[in-house]
């Protein structure tokens, strides 16, 4: 995974943030996230779709790869500007292979329980990456005008 | 303290369970738990019908999804049935995304839903 940009933009630094590990702290860390987008403009599609793959990244992060451990924490890092927001959500868990995850909609999977978060932040962000390691996932999505919920 | 708010609501409704879930958001551990449990503890009467719907949900994730499949294989295998309804077009988008609208039976309003149960007597 590539680092980072270097922040030359000081309108619109990237934030970083270390969470706890628990559920509650991702609507606290959401918060700051979706004023942001609301003081950029980006509409109810865009703020539904980011919401979203923001929540579904750190559910993961703290469920799959922290295993609910609260002595480990989930480092979160992300950018908002006009032109699109990029999140990046690291855990400290043993990593994982994305693409050993089952396909969630196949029949003989749609009743398990799982596996539906990566899905739905590959259906409603632009890119989705993973390190080798699968221990961080950094997400892009653009602010069109025309299309802002999931990808087909 | 104040004791936390119930996060979702269960009436009875001509027979059928109707079930109304009482936050926009269902996010928090203790809030995705109590849905589960709430819901759950309805398929301990076999044969239950349930109608669960989302009026004013405007946001869930898939720990919540994964909850609702658990609800829908219990009550099925006690001879009963969980069917959705008042479905946000935000939130229809997610179930559609991941095919679970071919897992669920969704109605467009409640009252449809419970009337969708007529003719089916509760075990």
């Amino acid at each position: 995974v590539p680092p980072r940009s270097p922040d030359t933009d000081s309108a619109y630094p990237w934030i970083e943030k270390v969470l706890p590990t628990r559920l509650e702290a991702i609507r606290d860390a959401e918060g700051d996230v979706m004023d942001r987008l609301e003081r950029l403009g980006y509409d109810e599609d865009h703020q539904f779709a980011i919401r979203l793959a923001f929540e579904e990244a750190l559910v993961n992060a703290m469920k799959h790869g922290n295993g609910m451990d609260p002595s480990r924490k989930v480092t979160l890092a992300y950018r908002v500007s006009p032109e699109c927001i990029q999140i990046h959500v690291r855990d400290e868990g043993t990593g994982f292979d994305p693409c050993c995850v089952p396909d969630p909609t196949t029949d003989e999977n749609l009743q398990r329980p799982c596996g539906r978060g990566i899905m739905l932040m590959r259906s409603y962000m632009d890119t989705v990456r993973y390190d080798c390691r699968g221990k961080e996932v950094q997400m892009v999505k653009f602010r069109r005008p025309d299309v802002g919920g999931a990808t087909p | 303290m104040p004791e936390e708010p119930e996060v979702v609501q269960v009436t009875d409704c001509d027979g059928v369970k109707l079930v109304r879930v009482m936050t926009a958001s269902i996010l928090r551990e203790d809030e995705v738990e109590s849905f589960g449990q709430g819901l759950l503890a309805l398929a301990e009467v076999p044969g239950r019908r349930v109608v669960l719907s989302f009026l004013g949900v405007q946001h869930l994730t898939s720990l919540v999804l994964g909850k609702l499949i658990h609800v829908h294989k219990r009550l099925a295998e006690s001879g009963g049935e969980l069917r959705l309804a008042d479905i946000d077009p935000h939130i229809f988008e997610v179930f559609a995304i991941t095919h679970l609208d071919r897992l669920f039976r969704i109605y467009e309003r409640e009252d449809e839903a419970i009337a969708s149960f007529a003719g089916k007597a509760e075990a």
